[in-house]
């Protein structure tokens, strides 16, 4: 157990080392980066990609997946944008932004956990659906006069190292769930589903329960994703989100959460988020034009599991070898005593 | 007593199946009922196989991923490499001077090499499906975004204007129709069909999906068997990219960037389990022409706008999901049992 507790805490380690790695690489390329504006840039921009890998990470450690979350957090920002723009109280566009993920992850939970469908596929055709709906809502419009006010929040940041409240929000966020789930018997549950589900029912875990919770918690923060989403770029059209699943999965990845269920933590997915979101502003100041930008991104994310999993695959055999080493060895120690 | 519950066991897979078809067939039957009676125009031929050539690109990938999907992975860099294939075709073309048709050979090749890459890491590495297929999805993009920068042509407008011959490949009219991407997704149909039904090596693609362990130790390169299905996904990838690049007569980067889910839903529906094991290529196709008419007929007869049809689309791959999940569903399969059993009783 405390083995597994030090290769956890690596793993996250691990993708902090190639952030910081990443950041001096690009330091040294051009040192007009290491400014704090630039740096802080760099995490401040970031803000949405970690509030939904964050929820991502859910439903990857309890060995699903959703990516319905790209839709989920466009629907939200179009309705919010929508009806804050009409002039309703922001508390109650909020609520509604939330209610509307708590819908899409009751639809998720109940195909996936109650029905058993396979969550990919799935998740697939909800987030078909909410996207047709999105443009069913808007009529194919763009809601581009959000006020002033709701705008202006995303760019009050900490005076002196220009974080903005949003991207510690996060953090806050962040470190609250990890806590949750690393120090509470209820939060154990993900990971103890993820790793084994049958193991965790016959030690008296609901499995359809603990999936169908991560399903929620991931559209809610796809949800509230949205509404940062709405207020940081203030305008918000009908493709909005699209293809932040992918990115989701890449961060969760990048940060150390294994697919098949778990493993890993929130923390090394909001670093995943961060790397994802860095690389095209890195990428400036590397002198390379933007449109590197998914190539990069696809060779790091190839890179880092071919390579994880390699090393998965030795450490197994390794102990399957020791394994083996130590049973012959027993073998022959009985025989010398017999003897 | 054992030989005979297993024999009724295949029967009725085998009934399965086929019921899956039939009601896959039905469905079409019924399509293009409703959509007949509302507006007429929807059975005028001609226009019915343009509408259908728009999506029959997806059943051409949709057929390779059926052998991925039967093997246990899932492929969703497909899209990514129709762009790829597209750009490279139009910039070697174009910028580089070469022959169309060693063009469209580079296209191919390269396409391969894709496959190859993203395969060997699946299959020889044990990185899950949909991991690497995703990097590649990325990367693929990228690639043909960089390539899309190498031409003089900006990338937004595309390359057009391509020779005669390349277009007149897929673009020829019989009568009033213009049947050449159906014609190229039939032909795939077939020979694909043929190699999976028919062949030892579709035999093995089966067997893989069902037990690899089982697989290898009666002596198939499993390993080998996986990679080649994500090369022929690749290539399948690269025909659909070379017949949208000569039927539009247009060359751009992102043409399968929206791709992936109407690939996975016509897969699903044609009766792949995504789980492995299952899956024929017949159904695939039916699927396609159920979607295909989908697409045409509700912007035709209901006035529906074309944007608005993710919804429809992602609602049928939801139900069918749902469908066949409550069908092998534990609590469901025993209530029918339980019902089956009264019934006897009753009789009894």
């Amino acid at each position: 157990m405390n083995s597994l507790r030090t290769l956890l805490k690596k793993r996250e380690m691990t993708s902090f080392f190639f952030l910081i790695l990443l950041f001096a690489v690009v330091g040294c390329i051009n040192p007009a980066f290491l400014a704090v504006s630039n740096i802080a840039a760099c995490f401040n921009s970031s803000v949405v990609f970690v509030i939904i890998s964050v929820g991502m990470a859910f439903t990857i450690m309890v060995g699903e997946i959703d990516v319905s979350v790209g839709s989920c957090l466009g629907m939200t920002a179009v309705v919010v944008g929508s009806m804050i723009c009409n002039g309703a109280s922001w508390a109650v566009a909020f609520a509604v932004g939330i209610l509307i993920g708590i819908i899409v992850g009751c639809i998720n939970g109940f195909g996936v956990a109650i029905m058993k469908a396979p969550s990919l596929i799935f998740t697939l055709g909800v987030n078909g659906i909410l996207r047709g709906l999105m443009f069913i809502y808007t009529n194919g419009a763009d809601v581009n006069n959000i006020p002033k006010s709701f705008k202006d929040i995303s760019a009050k940041a900490l005076p002196g190292i220009k974080i903005t409240y949003y991207f510690i929000a996060a953090l806050i966020l962040t470190i609250i769930i990890h806590l949750l789930l690393t120090k509470t018997r209820k939060g154990r549950y993900v990971k103890a589903v993820g790793d084994n589900a049958d193991g965790a029912k016959l030690v008296g875990i609901d499995p359809v329960k603990t999936k169908f919770l991560s399903y929620i918690i991931c559209a809610v923060m796809a949800s509230i994703a949205g509404i940062l989403f709405c207020s940081r770029i203030g305008i918000v059209t009908t493709s909005s989100g699209n293809g932040y699943e992918m990115t989701a999965v890449a961060a969760c990845v990048l940060g150390g959460i294994s697919l098949t269920g778990g493993v890993g933590s929130v923390i090394g997915s909001a670093i995943g988020a961060v790397i994802m979101s860095s690389i095209s502003y890195l990428l400036v100041f590397m002198g390379f034009s933007s449109n590197y930008n998914d190539a990069i991104t696809g060779s790091i994310l190839i890179v880092i599991v071919v390579v994880d999993s390699v090393m998965q695959i030795r450490s197994r055999l390794k102990l399957r070898h020791e394994r083996l080493q130590a049973r012959t060895r027993d073998d022959m120690v009985t025989e010398g005593e017999n003897a | 007593m054992m030989s005979g519950n297993v024999s009724s066991e295949n029967k009725n897979k085998l009934k399965a199946k086929l019921n899956w078809n039939w009601f896959l067939i039905a469905v079409i039957l019924i399509e293009i009922l409703i959509f007949g009676v509302t507006n007429p125009k929807f059975l005028n031929v001609s226009s019915m196989f343009r509408s259908m050539n728009d999506f029959v690109p997806i059943g051409i990938i949709g057929i390779f991923v059926t052998l991925v999907m039967i093997t246990g992975g899932i492929d969703i860099q497909a899209g990514s490499i129709v762009g790829l294939t597209s750009i490279i075709i139009g910039v070697a073309w174009q910028d580089w001077g070469l022959n169309i048709w060693a063009a469209v050979a580079l296209a191919v090749v390269i396409a391969i090499l894709c496959g190859i890459l993203t395969g060997f890491f699946i299959a020889y590495c044990g990185v899950q499906a949909m991991v690497a297929t995703l990097g590649g999805s990325f990367l693929y993009a990228g690639l043909a975004l960089m390539v899309s920068t190498m031409s003089n042509t900006p990338s937004y407008m595309g390359i057009t204007n391509f020779p005669d011959a390349f277009r007149a490949m897929t673009k020829f009219k019989i009568g009033k129709i213009s049947p050449g991407p159906a014609i190229v997704f039939l032909i795939v149909a077939v020979i694909m069909g043929i190699v999976l039904h028919k062949t030892k090596y579709g035999r093995k693609i089966f067997l893989v999906g069902v037990n690899p362990n089982a697989g290898s130790f009666s002596g198939i390169n499993t390993k080998r068997v996986v990679l080649s299905t994500y090369v022929l996904s690749a290539i399948g990838a690269a025909i659909a990219g070379i017949v949208l690049t000569s039927y539009y007569n247009i060359a751009k980067s992102d043409l399968g960037s929206t791709f992936t889910m109407n690939i996975i839903t016509v897969v699903v529906l044609g009766g792949t389990l995504s789980t492995g094991g299952k899956g024929n290529v017949l159904g695939t196709v039916l699927a396609t022409i159920i979607i295909g008419l989908i697409k045409f007929g509700l912007p035709l007869c209901f006035g529906i706008n074309a944007q608005y049809l993710d919804a429809p689309i992602g609602i049928l791959l939801v139900v069918v999901l749902l469908g066949r999940a409550l069908m092998v569903h534990p609590a469901f399969v025993n209530y029918r049992a339980k019902c089956k059993s009264r019934r006897q009783k009753a009789a009894a």
